[in-house]
């Protein structure tokens, strides 16, 4: 398995690990055009895979978007992404993909992609998410139509994420990761107004990646928390909302495990 | 100015915040005493100058101490070992 000493950002590599970049809430507009761009050029050296984790732009507009597909064109490592509600605030989120997309970007919502590293392959499952609150604390589907919807929401992005989870799993991939832009656990949260976690995440993205099962849950959204948390069923997971991690992006060697087709369950739940 | 009207104004500030032209909702908004304490992350300088401006404009009469930051965007010195 990994070594104790972390390998310094030259080009040896073993390949027990995956190195996952990852960065969210960059909230780009055209007055930060190359803001990151230096710091990305980097990637080759320290990473195997960049993840956006939401919150792109600042208003979802394809001008924004365009700034952002800069930053991250012919990076020369696999940009995934997830978008947050920002990026859907002007309604063009379909528009805002596509500009990624053309840049080359994998932007997902309920799906997944398998990525070949060194020492095999890793799953990212995305959806963007949705609020609603956390367990014994959250918004319940009664009342009111909008409130229903609400609720609904909450629930089909959980779904979303559940699916493409379940998928990479039977994939047999050596590192599952589950992209988000809405937090999954409370634990991340810390540092913001207690008030506002049921607008900050939700545990049914939890309650998806524990089912489905993970080795990363990797979020953004809460601008004021904190980098470090768990699930209930001891995945890990990591807040890279930008002003969190305060850098370009933060780095994590996350292991490969040996895994068939089918058989993501083996060392977990059957 | 009135404890009542200034906390509407906070408020309004708050929301100004959250909204379409400015859609920054890391920065927090705290009474400290007479004054405003905002602190929070923004991407680049002119935002926090931005921020700065809004709130000279919206919160006119109270005392704004700022405290806000812009985010460092360079690579990390080191990654962080999940094993
Ligand atoms: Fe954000
Ligand atoms: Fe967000």
């Amino acid at each position: 398995m990994t070594s104790a000493a972390s390998p310094a950002f030259s080009g040896k590599w073993d390949g027990s690990v995956v190195r996952v970049a990852a960065v969210g809430d960059i909230h780009l507009s055209p007055d930060c055009r190359g803001l990151l761009r230096p710091s990305f050029e980097t990637l080759p050296l320290c990473a195997d895979l960049l993840l956006l984790a939401g919150d792109l732009t600042r208003h979802g507009t394809v001008p924004e978007a365009q700034v952002v597909a800069e930053e991250v064109r012919d990076l020369g490592v696999p940009v995934v992404a997830v978008l947050g509600n920002h990026d859907y605030h002007s309604g063009q989120e379909a528009d805002v993909t596509g500009v990624l997309t053309e840049a080359g970007v994998t932007v997902l919502e309920g799906d997944h992609v398998i990525l070949p590293v060194a020492g095999g392959t890793v799953g990212v499952a995305g959806a963007k998410g949705f609020c609603g609150g956390f367990a014994g604390r959250s918004a319940g589907e009664f009342g009111e139509r909008e409130m229903k919807e609400f609720v609904r929401a909450a629930h089909r992005a959980a779904e979303g994420l559940h699916r493409a989870l379940t998928e990479v799993s039977a994939d047999g991939c050596a590192a599952r990761i589950a992209l988000t832009h809405f937090a999954p656990v409370p634990d991340t949260l810390a540092g913001e107004p207690v008030e506002l976690y049921p607008f900050l995440g939700s545990y049914l993205l939890a309650e998806a990646i524990d089912e489905a099962g993970a080795d990363l849950a990797v979020h953004g959204h809460a601008h004021l928390g904190t980098e470090h948390g768990m699930t209930a069923g001891g995945v890990r997971v990591r807040n890279v909302a930008q002003p969190v991690i305060g850098r370009a992006f933060a780095l994590y060697h996350l292991p490969l495990a040996a895994r068939t087709p089918d058989a993501g369950q083996t060392s977990d739940r059957t | 100015m009135n404890g009542g009207e200034s906390e509407y104004r906070i408020a309004r500030f708050r929301d100004r915040l959250a909204r379409e032209d400015v859609a920054e909702l890391g920065v927090r908004v705290e009474v400290r005493g007479e004054a405003i304490l905002l602190t929070g992350t923004l991407p680049t300088a002119g935002r926090r100058d931005e921020i700065l401006r809004l709130a000279g404009a919206e919160l006119a009469g109270i005392p704004v101490r700022a405290d806000l930051l812009v985010a460092c965007a360079d690579p990390p010195d080191r990654p962080e070992d999940l094993s």
